[in-house]
């Protein structure tokens, strides 16, 4: 009886009405972000995870908030499935003291440490080793937590990869790896940096269980998530997850795509993976509609909560260096 | 043909020589190495000898002319021999400008700028005299500016190697750092020599020359200073106050004082802001600033302050009138301008007299306290020490380093009591240590 | 006071703060049974067993990264890199996540961990194994940087450093391991970022690191004999650097030699002389301040290339003795 309220077997549709609603936000917010960019608003570059949107939606619903999440470059959508706060969010995208970060981390190291969100890295692989240190500090701790570790298809040919899931694998450490395969690390096409056909055969290498999934169906993403951290907790170990998806954007603001056809993006983008979510959930094109006002309501309110903020005193330049 | 004789030049700085005597007659014959007239130099008389065998003729100056070295003065002449054209035998010119007859200045050349190399064919100065601070050593214009500007204030030309520590102590002593020989590498000048120099300048080493007693006459001003101070000792009961200042706000203060005079750069001198702390006080606390006449105690309500200079034959007073009017700037140029006529005999009565108030300072000799002796018919003196470094305890109990002076009142107790005069001290202390108080 | 080896002092400390404090614990290469390549870590192992006294394989970065991420999530890591050397295959962790996560999160996060590294020449361990860096992580704001030079400092600056919620670079010396010297049985810090007037002396100050500070002791007791008095310093965090004792010194004996082993060009003296040209110090300097440093070259095998490499003692005599005769 249970079994059957639950959409495709893994949603309350409360739920997944929600998780609707954060993968629309997600790419209103990067939408909006671009814009403002235009517009000179924003100071840096900023790394767009559009069309990417449901592995956020699969991972962090997931798990528990009491789990740890390491964060990419790449992450705005994983921050707000985790439950990031909008308007901080969008504060420290303009740099404002009311950012998460004061303003010192920007869209590429947004952190709430608070929540267990250790944080988006703005190096390739920097937040492996460091992944380590979070499952053994789980495993002495003893508690059941779980640290989800995200990182991309170029991050897997870094030497802390190997470093990571070595350590990881040997101790059983409760982390689950998810490696985000969007085919191409910056310019760099997946069959050019890659021998092997999947990424998730590596985990062979390390003794542990390796998975290759659709990154653009949440439901799978869900599940193999949910699975991994199950193992997790367990005493299991590690398990590489690999999502295959695509970034309909180019990696910065500063990519012009050469190395892409513009069929193969339109291609890809007929895989999106919003729509694909609303229909197998069951949300009509006026209930979708709903949500968009919704959403354009909350990022208006957020952009005008941004930009009444205060810039961060001048005199506060050196605080945060040492504590 | 005639040989002129010239005045010769006898020592390396010497530019004239005054006529003393002539030994020989025009007309006199004369041998080769004869002397001819006796000249001055700065110090020495020395002779003129005859360059020649012959007459001497033409004398162009009498006894009493200065000449400058390297001109005529006369003529030796073979018999039957004429002067040369124009040469008046019987009219001795008087002394002519230098320039209209010393040789074509030579052309002056180097690493300057245009400006600069004619400022120095102006002024007779060769390229390799100065340093020149721009690219590649290029001399400026502001380089011989400064240059002509040290020349002129008689001070030591050149750049001295020396530890930042001799230069911090050479310019708290007031001694220029040129005219002290280094012994570090180089020649360079460390901080002892500097203090060696100093305390040589204050305490020369005298050797003993002679066994018997050496008696000078108590005349002149040795004799008025010797009766005033005399007097005062005997008739004034003296009391003495002091009090450790510390001059960190004064130095702050000095050092924002600096301004560019001439291309050198000024800055007031402590005493100068002595005499204006001490004024301002001296206003607040006038039994301090008084005169004891009969059975009166006569208030002074203006301040001539007397500062004393040491001068080689014992000490003078010059005074500042209306110290209390002034600034320290008109203070510091004033006290510049009598000391130096102070040095050269050239004060006039007006300079050293109606002094109502005296300070003494001592501490360019590296003197840390002394007492002075009040003088007459003056109810108070104050007597300054060197600023030194010492450890202090600041608010929470740590040493800190901090320039401390101390300066010390002595009054006459029939004019003040003691603490009159420990106020007025007060006052003195927090003008030296806030000079901002002044201006409240 | 009790005696003990510069390396029991680190072992006592480890000891003492394991037993009180669960979230420490140490992690490195071949610390558990075999003890440590300096034996450190002795017996720890056994006490505390293998999840607190990790055996690592070997991973220079997983180790930096295990403690960057343990102690944001509450732990107190203590790394051990076996040779400082290889330190430099941490860096990533260290410079890009361990210095800089405080701050790129808004001073809302803490890296609670320390990072040990034996380093040093004396060893015949030739170029690879002998190095001394510690002047790279002096540059990098978010890191501290300890150098205990006695068991003393040693213990006690261990365990200010485990105590400091940030991260920090303890450095070492290869050659103190076996240096024995009074030790406190109590648990007891010495605050990062006080330096030490190890000797006073009124004619030069001294200004040493690490082992340099037990070669200028020596060497100041040697100019003693010849009425030289020099005044020792030893800064023992050189990030957070306490100058004002050196700026008093300085101020008093107006003259300043900097000793350390790491290479000379672009080693630590080149900052802290800039330190204190640019204190009050300046104005009472009354000789050039020189650093007497390692050569500018790779840490020679052959025994006596290696002994002259760095300064020894008659180097610090002979360069003092010139400095107060005024020979520069």
């Amino acid at each position: 009886m249970e079994k059957e309220k639950l959409i495709g077997g893994e949603f309350k549709p409360d739920e997944a009405q929600h998780l609707l609603y954060l993968m629309v936000l997600t790419r209103a917010f990067e939408e909006n972000a671009e814009e403002m960019y235009a517009l000179g608003k924003v100071h840096g570059t900023m790394h767009l995870s559009i069309g990417q949107e449901a592995i956020a939606a699969g991972a962090s619903s997931a798990l528990t908030r009491n789990d740890y999440l390491l964060n990419t470059h790449r992450g705005h959508g994983h921050f707000l499935a985790w439950g990031g706060d909008l308007n901080h969010m969008m504060a420290e995208f303009l740099g404002k003291e009311t950012g998460y970060c004061r303003g010192r981390g920007g869209s590429m190291h947004i952190a709430d440490v608070e929540s267990n969100n250790l944080g988006a890295n703005g190096v390739v692989a920097g937040n492996l080793p460091i992944a380590v240190g979070v499952g053994l500090s789980i495993k002495i701790r003893k508690t059941d937590q779980v640290a989800l570790t995200l990182f991309g298809d170029g991050a897997s040919n870094e030497g802390a990869f190997h470093e990571s899931l070595n350590m990881a694998s040997i101790w059983d450490l409760p982390i689950v790896y998810l490696c985000e395969n969007n085919l191409y690390a910056m310019s760099t096409p997946f069959d050019q940096a890659f021998k092997i056909e999947e990424i998730s055969t590596r985990a062979s290498s390390y003794g542990i269980k390796g998975v290759t999934i659709d990154g653009n169906d949440v439901f799978a993403v869900h599940k193999a998530v949910r699975e991994a951290a199950q193992r997790a907790r367990k005493g299991d170990g590690p398990t590489l997850i690999e999502a295959m998806t695509y970034r309909w954007r180019g990696h910065s603001k500063s990519d012009r795509q050469a190395y892409r056809t513009r069929e193969e993006v339109k291609e890809w983008m007929e895989k999106d993976p919003i729509p694909r979510f609303a229909a197998k959930i069951g949300v009509n094109d006026t209930e979708m509609e709903e949500i968009r006002q919704q959403v354009k309501q909350d990022i208006q309110k957020a952009v005008e909560f941004a930009e009444n903020s205060p810039e961060p005193d001048l005199s506060t330049i050196l605080e945060g260096v040492y504590a | 043909m005639a040989k002129e004789v010239i005045m010769p030049k006898f020592g390396f700085t010497q530019e004239e020589s005054e006529i003393l005597e002539w030994l020989k007659k025009e007309g006199e014959k004369v041998e080769k190495g004869d002397p001819i007239a006796t000249v001055s130099t700065d110090k020495l008389s020395m002779e003129v000898e005859a360059p020649e065998n012959g007459i001497l003729s033409g004398i162009r100056y009498k006894v009493g002319d200065v000449v400058p070295v390297t001109k005529i003065i006369a003529y030796i002449l073979q018999p039957g021999e004429k002067l040369p054209e124009g040469q008046d035998f019987s009219a001795p010119s008087p002394v002519v400008e230098k320039d209209e007859v010393s040789p074509e200045k030579p052309i002056v050349t180097g690493n300057a700028t245009p400006v600069a190399l004619r400022m120095m064919q102006d002024a007779g100065i060769s390229a390799d005299a100065i340093q020149g601070s721009g690219p590649d050593g290029k001399i400026t214009k502001t380089d011989v500016e400064e240059y002509l500007a040290r020349q002129k204030a008689g001070k030591a030309i050149g750049k001295a190697a020396a530890t930042p520590a001799a230069r911090r102590v050479a310019e708290e002593s007031d001694i220029e750092l040129l005219s002290i020989q280094g012994s570090g590498p180089k020649g360079r000048i460390q901080e002892a020599d500097v203090r060696k120099a100093v305390s040589s300048a204050s305490q020369p080493i005298k050797t003993r020359t002679s066994a018997e007693v050496t008696r000078i006459p108590l005349k002149g001003m040795r004799r008025i200073i010797a009766e005033n101070m005399g007097r005062s000792w005997h008739d004034a009961p003296h009391m003495t106050l002091q009090v450790d200042v510390d001059m960190g706000a004064a130095k702050i203060l000095r050092e924002a004082s600096a301004r560019k005079v001439g291309g050198v750069v000024q800055k007031f001198t402590y005493t100068a802001l002595l005499t204006k702390v001490v004024a301002w006080a001296l206003v607040r606390h006038l039994k301090m600033n008084s005169r004891l006449e009969e059975n009166e105690i006569v208030l002074l309500p203006y301040v001539h302050m007397g500062v004393a200079v040491a001068v080689s034959e014992g000490l003078i007073v010059p005074v500042i009138k209306d110290a209390d009017q002034k600034s320290i700037y008109q203070i510091s140029d004033e006290l510049k301008n009598t000391a130096e006529r102070a040095r050269n005999n050239k004060l006039v009565p007006d300079d050293l007299e109606g002094g109502t108030f005296t300070i003494s300072n001592l501490g360019m000799y590296g003197i840390d306290r002394f007492t002075a002796i009040i003088n007459p018919p003056q109810s108070a003196i104050l007597a300054v020490g060197n600023i030194v470094d010492r450890f202090v305890p600041d608010e929470s109990k740590n040493p800190v380093l901090r320039p401390i002076m101390t300066i010390t009142a002595s009054a006459d107790h029939r004019v003040v009591d003691g603490a009159e005069v420990a106020e007025f001290l007060a006052d003195v202390k927090k003008g030296l240590e806030s000079p901002g108080v002044m201006y409240l | 006071m009790r005696e003990l080896t510069y390396r029991e002092a680190l072992y006592e400390a480890l000891d003492q703060v394991m037993k009180k404090d669960e979230r420490v614990f140490v992690i490195g290469e071949d610390i558990g049974v075999y003890g440590g390549a300096f034996g450190v870590t002795a017996d720890l192992q056994q006490k505390y067993g293998k999840e607190r006294i990790i055996d690592t394989p070997i991973s220079e970065a997983g180790i930096a990264g295990a403690c960057v991420g343990a102690a944001i999530t509450g732990m107190r890591p203590v790394g051990e890199i076996m040779f400082s050397d290889f330190v430099v295959l941490s860096m990533e962790q260290l410079v890009l996540q361990a210095a800089k996560m405080r701050f790129m999160f808004g001073g809302k996060a803490k890296v609670p961990m320390v990072l040990r590294l034996p380093e040093g020449s004396g060893t015949g361990a030739s170029a690879q194994h002998s190095g001394s860096y510690e002047n790279w992580f002096v540059h990098v704001p978010g890191l501290k940087v300890v150098m205990p030079s006695t068991p003393y400092d040693a213990k006690g600056l261990l365990l200010a450093s485990i105590e400091d919620d940030n991260p920090v670079i303890f450095c070492e010396h290869k050659l103190l391991y076996k240096t024995k010297g009074p030790v406190p049985e109590e648990m007891y810090t010495i605050p990062l970022g006080k330096s030490n007037i190890v000797r006073e002396g009124k004619d030069i100050t001294i200004v040493a690191t690490s082992v340099e500070v037990m070669r200028s002791l020596e060497a100041a007791d040697q100019l003693a004999k010849e009425g030289i008095e020099v005044e020792v310093i030893d800064p023992r965090t050189i990030n957070p650097l306490d100058m004002e004792p050196i700026t008093k010194s300085a101020i008093k004996t107006g003259k300043v030699l900097v000793v350390h082993e790491a290479a000379k060009t672009g080693g630590f003296g080149g900052e802290l002389v800039s330190r204190i040209m640019e204190s009050e110090a300046f104005a009472y300097l009354d000789a050039p301040v020189r650093r007497l440093a390692g050569l500018d070259t790779p840490i020679p095998y052959n025994r006596n290339l290696e002994y002259h490499t760095v300064p020894q003692v008659e180097n610090i005599v002979e360069e003092a003795r010139k400095i107060v005769q005024g020979v520069y």
